[in-house]
Parts: structure tokens; sequence; C-alpha cells
């Protein structure tokens, strides 16, 4: 059994953070905006996560996938956040979303591909595509963020949200269909032929 | 090549196969199947082609925010590296 890593002398935490986890510090801004959708709280979250990942740098085995650790380290904070702040009545539950998209009412006949066509998406600007995005639940799109733009693998994405591998798979099946209906839509009440 | 207004009978399991391979999560024997599956179906093709253009689409244009060096300056004086 792989035994945990010793604890890092202080050179060793400053080279670590500074030359392994800062390196992602954009990527984990991006994430935690296109979680939050509020500047001022994806501040928050990323001080957050810093914080936290130089607290538990001793679980951290040095020149392993550094971003995939931090990148959980955020999800669990928002989590925990979306959690507390759900409590407010009108708050939609993660667990709830999560739920209806599992069932079979979720689940749905296979719809076939919207009235979309490539060169329309070719043509979007980045204001459609990122509003596209940020309208969908945030589960959904976590999944496409984190594997379309991040470029995580299944098994990577797997260890960042905790959930099984095929619930992946699934999850992201069901977000790309989600993003394409809503692209469709969009293209369609914008006149675009 | 099937005709435009063709449906394919297969068309929801190639559209799996596609996403996975456009992930780089397909088996050879998938990724091979839908090579050879849309070289003679247009409509899965097209789904093909969507597809990757989506995912190109949101690469390139889903935002690209920069952190501040006064935002990185402040998380350095917290861990007061």
């Amino acid at each position: 059994m792989e035994q945990a890593p010793k604890g890092y002398n202080t050179l060793e935490k400053s080279d670590i953070f500074n030359n392994e986890f800062m390196v992602h510090i954009n990527a984990l801004y991006n994430f935690a905006y296109k979680l939050t959708l509020d500047e001022d709280e994806a501040k928050d979250l990323l001080q957050d996560t810093c914080m936290k990942a130089f607290r538990f740098i001793n679980s951290f085995k040095k020149g392993t996938n550094a971003k995939a650790w931090l990148f959980r380290i955020l999800k669990n904070s928002f989590i925990n956040d979306y959690r507390k702040k759900s409590k407010n009545p009108g708050m939609v539950d993660y667990q709830e979303v999560e739920t209806y998209y599992n069932s079979e009412d979720g689940e749905g006949q296979f719809q076939a591909t919207p009235d979309l066509r490539s060169e329309t998406v070719k043509g979007m600007l980045g204001d459609e595509i990122t509003n596209a995005l940020n309208s969908m639940d945030v589960d959904f799109r976590t999944v496409i963020i984190l594997c379309d733009l991040e470029g995580f693998k299944y098994d990577e994405m797997s260890k960042i949200l905790d959930i099984p591998i095929g619930t992946v798979r699934s999850r992201l099946h069901r977000a790309r269909n989600v993003l394409k209906e809503k692209l469709a839509t969009y293209a369609a009440s914008m006149g675009y032929k | 090549m099937m005709s435009k207004k063709a449906r394919c009978p297969d068309e929801e399991h190639c559209l799996e196969l596609v996403r996975l391979m456009l992930d780089d999560e397909a088996t050879e024997a998938d990724s091979l199947y839908v090579t050879k599956h849309i070289d003679g179906c247009y409509r899965c093709y097209d789904n093909y082609d969507l597809e990757n253009a989506i995912r190109k689409a949101v690469k390139e244009k889903a935002g690209d925010l920069k952190v501040s060096d006064e935002l990185v300056s402040e998380i350095n004086s917290k861990i007061a590296l």
C-alpha cells in the first residue's frame, strides 16, 4: 500500500505551492466563477481553496495530479457553501436536481438532434456560448467545464466529483443534450439559419 | 451514403460513441465503428460535426478569466510564503 507522503519542510511547501499549485490559479478561478456565477464569490471560493490546499499540503504527493487535487478541494468547498445556501426558501437543492435527472421521467426518450447546425455554433459569439452554459443546472455545467474546458479525463472527473465513472458518462451525455437544446433555442430566437 | 433525410436506426447508440470518441474515452473497436459508420451515414456524420463544433466553441469561447496580481498577492500573504 502506498504510504502517505512525509511532512514537507517550509522550502518544500513553498516549492509545491508556487510551482505545482499556483500554475493552475487561472483555471481554478474560471471554475470557481462558472460555479458561483459571481465575481466576488468566485474570489472568496478561490482564496478558500488555496488556503485549504496549503493547510493540507502534506496529504498531496509531490509531482502527482495537482490540478485534479485542487479542483476537488474547490468543488467540495463549493458544495458545502451551496448546501448552506440551499437551506433558504426557493433555492434549488443540489440532490433534488441530481435525483430528477436520474429518474425515469428525467431520462425520457432519445431526443433527435435539435435543429442546430455546426456552422451556426461556429458563428456564435463568446457571450452566447457562456450564457447557454451559465443557464444550465450547476451539476451539468460542471461536467461540461471539467471535460471540455479543462480537459479532465473521466477517471479524473470521477475523483474530483466523487461519483462513479458510469455516472460521469451518463451525466455528461445528458449535459451535452441540454447544452445542445439551449444553443438551438437561442439560435432559433436570434433567427440563425 | 444514406440520404440527408433518412433517419438512422442506430443514431442514439452512435451519438453516445461519437461523444466517447471525441472525449478520447472510446475503445479502439468503438472508434473504428464510428469512423466507418459516419462515412456512410449523413445524419450521424452531421451529429459528429455538431458535437465537435460545440466542444470547440466551449473551449475557445467560454471565457478565459485571469486572476489579478492583487489577488495572487493577497493569497500569498495569507499563506505567508
